[in-house]
C-alpha cells in the first residue's frame, strides 16, 4: 500500500550545493530498507526528502501512487524517529506520544488504547507520566517509536536513531526496532552508517556515497558480490583487505600474482586483463590457517604484526608485499605478535575489480 | 595550603557579598522607615526605628485628590503588565522566525534589528509623539505599551536562548506530527522558552514601570497617570503642604508592585541566570 519511488530526484541545497544529482530508487511495500554511506552522501537528506523536510529540487517522489512532491509532512502518512529523539521536553511521555492525535482529534478514549498498546510492546507503560528528561536514552529512544507507532504510519523513517546509545542497548534496541517492522507490517527506512546494522537489520541495504547509489541490493548479495571497490570496502567487518595483482596466463587458466603469491582461477572474465593489474580483494575470514585450502601459491606468509585474541575469533594483522592484511580466524589459532604464520586465500571467496572504473570484474 | 586559599576566599566573597547586600536593602530599609514617620521627624534626620505615622501617611496619600495612587498603581499595572506580555510573546515570535526559516532577508532583518537595538528612545522621541497624535492616541494608555511588541534587546535574548536550547529537530518533529507553524510555536517552542520569557518579562515590567520620559510626553491628564509621574508630580507640589512623610509613602506603594512580581517570578530568574551554562 505504500512504496517510495524516487525519480530522477535532484538536491541541490540554497547554497548551490547539488547533494543528490540523480536518484532512482524503489522502496517495496512493507519493507525494510536501510541506507547507508559514510558521512556526508546524503544518506539524511534522502530521508528529509521522503520526509517532506527538505524540498525536492527536480524529479518525482511517490509514496504509494501518489506524488508527494508538493504534499506537507503531516500529510504524507509518515513517522520519523530523530537521532536526538526530538521528545517535547515539557510534556510528559503519553502528551508526547499523544500529541499527534490529539492534533487530529481523535477521540479521547482511542488515543488513550493507542497510547498505551505502543506503551505496552515498547515496555513504557510505568513512565508514561515521566518527563523525557527523567529517563534513559534507550528509553527516550523507545518514546521516539512509540510517538511514531501510535500514529500508525504508512512509512516509517529512521534517521541513526541508535547511535547515541551504548553498544548494548544498541544491540537490544536493533532487534527491537526489526520485531516492531514484523509486527507493524509497514515499510520502513532505516539510515545508519554502521554497516552492521545494515547488514542484521535490512531486507535490503542501499548503499550510497556521494548522493549516488552504488548497490541496492540483500545484505547476502552486498556481502558475496559487492559490485565495486567502494562497497567491497563498506560492506563487512573488518574490512576486506585489498592488494594489487598481476593477471598471468597459466595452462590452467589464470593466476593472479602478488609479491609469492600466485592466485589459480579458472574465471574467463580476467581474460581481457591478462598483463595488467588488478584489484584483488579477500575478506578477513576468508584468510584460512587451514592446509585444506591450499591451492598452488594461494598462500602468504608474513609475520604477524599484531594478534588480537577475542576468544571465539583471532585477529591477525599482517604485512605483506606492500599491503596490510587482516586476517579473521578461529579462536583456536594461536599466534603471537612476531610469530611468522601462512595463510591461504580461499580462492572460491576471492573478488577482483578494474582498477581503473573499481567496478568488481567477476560478478 | 590549598584548602585555606579557598576558604579565605570563601570568606572574602561573603564579606563582599554582604556589604553589598548590605548596600542594596539599606536604601529598602530607610524607606519603609520613613514611611512610618512623619515629616518633622524626618526633617530631624535618620532613626533606625520606626514611626508611629504609617496610617496618618497612607490616609493622607489615599486621600489626596491632586496625586490618584490608586489609578496610578492601576495605569501602571495595566501598562507594564501589557508591555511585559506585548514584548516576550513577540519577541519569541520574530525570534522563531529567524532562528527556525530561512529565507532570503534573513541577514538583512537581523542587522536591522540590531541596529534599533543601539538607537536611544530619545532621538526618536519626537517623531513618536507626532505619530501619537496623529493616530489620535495622544493622552492615551495605548502608546505606552505598544511600541513594546517591537523589542530588539528581548528578541536578542530570545534569539540567543533558542540558539542554546531549541532544536530544529523538535519544530520538524512537531510538524510531521501535524501540527502547524503557528501551534508549534505556542504549543512546543513557547513552553521550553519559559525560563527566558520569565526573566524578560520581569525586565520589562521594571524598566516599563520605571519609565518616567515616555510618559511624561504623552500623559497629561491626571486620571492616566502612571506612578513615576505622580512621584515626580509631588516634588512640584505646593511647598507649603510638602510632606515628606507622604512621600516615602508613594513610593514604598509604588515599588509593591515590583517586589510581588519579581517574588512570583524569581524561580525562573535563577534558572535564566544560569541559562546556556546547563546544557542537556
Ligand atoms: N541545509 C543544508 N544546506 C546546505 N548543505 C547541506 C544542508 N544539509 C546538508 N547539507 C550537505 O549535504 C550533504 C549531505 O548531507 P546529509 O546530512 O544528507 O549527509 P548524511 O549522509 O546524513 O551524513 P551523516 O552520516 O553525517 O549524517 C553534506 O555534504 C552536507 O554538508
Ligand atoms: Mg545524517
Amino acid at each position: 500500500m505504500a512504496g517510495i519511488t524516487f525519480k530522477n530526484v535532484v538536491k541541490t541545497y540554497d547554497n548551490g550545493v547539488t547533494v543528490i544529482p540523480d536518484l532512482n530508487m524503489e522502496i517495496k511495500d512493507k519493507e525494510f530498507v536501510v541506507l547507508v554511506g559514510p558521512s556526508g552522501c546524503g544518506k539524511s537528506t534522502t530521508l528529509r526528502m521522503i520526509a517532506g523536510l527538505e524540498g525536492i529540487s527536480s524529479g518525482d517522489l511517490y509514496i504509494g501512487d501518489t506524488r508527494m512532491n508538493a504534499v506537507a509532512p503531516k500529510d504524507r502518512d509518515i513517522a520519523m524517529v530523530f537521532q536526538n529523539y526530538a521528545l517535547y521536553p515539557h510534556m510528559t511521555v503519553y502528551k508526547n506520544m499523544a500529541f499527534a492525535l490529539t492534533l487530529k482529534k481523535v477521540p479521547k478514549d482511542e488515543i488513550d488504547r493507542k497510547v498505551h498498546e505502543a506503551a505496552e510492546i515498547l515496555g513504557l507503560e510505568e513512565y508514561l507520566d515521566r518527563k523525557p528528561k527523567a529517563l534513559s536514552g534507550g528509553q527516550r529512544q523507545r518514546v521516539a517509536l512509540g510517538r511514531a507507532m501510535v500514529r500508525n504510519p504508512s512509512v516509517f523513517l529512521l534517521d541513526e536513531p541508535l547511535s547515541n546509545l551504548d553498544a548494548k542497548l544498541r544491540t537490544e534496541m536493533r532487534s527491537q526496532i526489526s520485531k516492531l517492522h514484523k509486527q507493524l507490517e509497514t515499510t520502513f527506512v532505516y539510515v545508519t552508517h554502521d554497516q552492521t546494522e545494515a547488514m542484521t537489520m535490512g531486507d535490503r541495504i542501499c548503499v550510497m556515497k556521494d548522493g549516488i547509489i552504488q548497490q541496492f541490493d540483500t545484505p547476502q548479495k552486498l556481502y558475496n558480490e559487492p559490485c565495486n571497490l567502494f562497497v567491497a570496502g563498506f560492506i563487512g567487518s573488518p574490512q576486506m583487505n585489498f592488494a594489487d595483482a598481476v593477471v598471468e596466463k597459466t595452462d590452467q587458466g589464470y593466476e593472479l600474482v602478488f609479491g609469492e603469491t600466485r592466485v589459480p582461477t579458472q574465471r574467463e572474465e580476467l581474460a581481457p586483463y591478462v598483463g595488467r593489474t588488478v584489484v584483488l580483494g579477500i575478506r578477513p575470514e576468508h584468510l584460512r590457517a587451514g592446509e585444506e585450502y591450499i591451492r598452488g601459491g594461494n598462500t602468504l606468509t608474513a609475520e604477524v604484526d599484531l594478534s588480537e585474541m577475542m576468544g571465539s575469533e583471532t585477529y591477525l594483522y599482517l604485512n605483506y608485499a606492500g599491503s596490510r592484511f587482516i586476517a579473521k580466524l578461529p579462536g583456536t589459532v594461536i599466534a603471537p605478535a612476531g610469530s611468522k604464520v601462512t595463510l591461504a586465500l580461499d580462492v572460491d571467496r576471492i573478488h577482483v575489480f578494474d582498477k581503473e572504473t573499481e567496478k568488481s570484474i567477476l560478478n | 595550603m590549598e584548602k585555606r586559599t579557598s576558604y579565605g576566599r570563601t570568606i572574602l566573597a561573603y564579606v563582599v557579598l554582604i556589604i553589598l547586600a548590605f548596600l542594596c536593602l539599606f536604601f529598602f530599609y530607610i524607606l519603609i522607615i520613613n514611611a512610618t514617620r512623619n515629616h518633622a521627624q524626618i526633617q530631624q534626620g535618620f532613626s533606625f526605628l520606626p514611626g508611629k505615622s504609617f496610617w496618618v501617611n497612607l490616609h493622607n496619600v489615599m486621600n489626596d485628590a491632586n496625586i490618584p495612587v490608586m489609578s496610578g498603581i492601576k495605569n501602571s499595572l495595566i501598562v507594564s503588565g501589557a508591555a511585559a506580555i506585548l514584548a516576550t510573546y513577540f519577541s519569541s515570535l520574530t525570534a522563531y522566525g529567524l532562528y527556525a526559516y530561512d529565507f532570503k532577508l534573513k541577514r538583512p532583518a537581523f542587522i536591522f534589528i540590531m541596529l534599533i537595538l543601539v538607537m536611544p528612545t530619545q532621538v526618536s522621541a519626537l517623531g513618536f509623539v507626532r505619530l501619537v497624535t496623529g493616530m489620535g492616541m495622544i493622552n492615551t494608555l495605548w502608546p505606552l505599551f505598544l511600541p513594546s511588541i517591537a523589542a530588539p534587546a528581548v528578541f536578542y535574548f530570545m534569539y540567543s536562548y533558542m540558539q542554546s536550547t531549541l532544536p530544529l529537530d523538535l519544530v520538524e518533529a512537531a510538524r510531521i506530527d501535524g501540527s502547524s507553524e503557528f501551534r508549534t510555536f505556542n504549543r512546543i517552542v513557547l513552553p521550553i522558552m519559559k525560563p527566558a520569557i520569565a526573566v524578560q518579562a520581569i525586565f520589562t515590567f521594571v524598566t516599563t514601570w520605571n519609565n518616567f520620559f515616555v510618559p511624561a510626553l504623552i500623559i497629561s491628564d491626571n486620571s492616566k497617570k502612571t506612578m513615576p509621574i505622580l512621584i515626580a508630580a509631588l516634588r512640584s507640589a505646593d511647598f507649603m503642604k510638602f510632606d515628606m512623610g507622604k512621600v516615602y509613602m508613594i513610593i514604598l506603594i509604588a515599588i509593591l508592585p515590583i517586589i510581588i512580581v519579581y517574588l512570583i517570578l524569581s524561580r525562573y530568574i535563577i534558572a535564566g541566570v544560569t541559562l546556556g551554562g546547563v546544557k542537556e
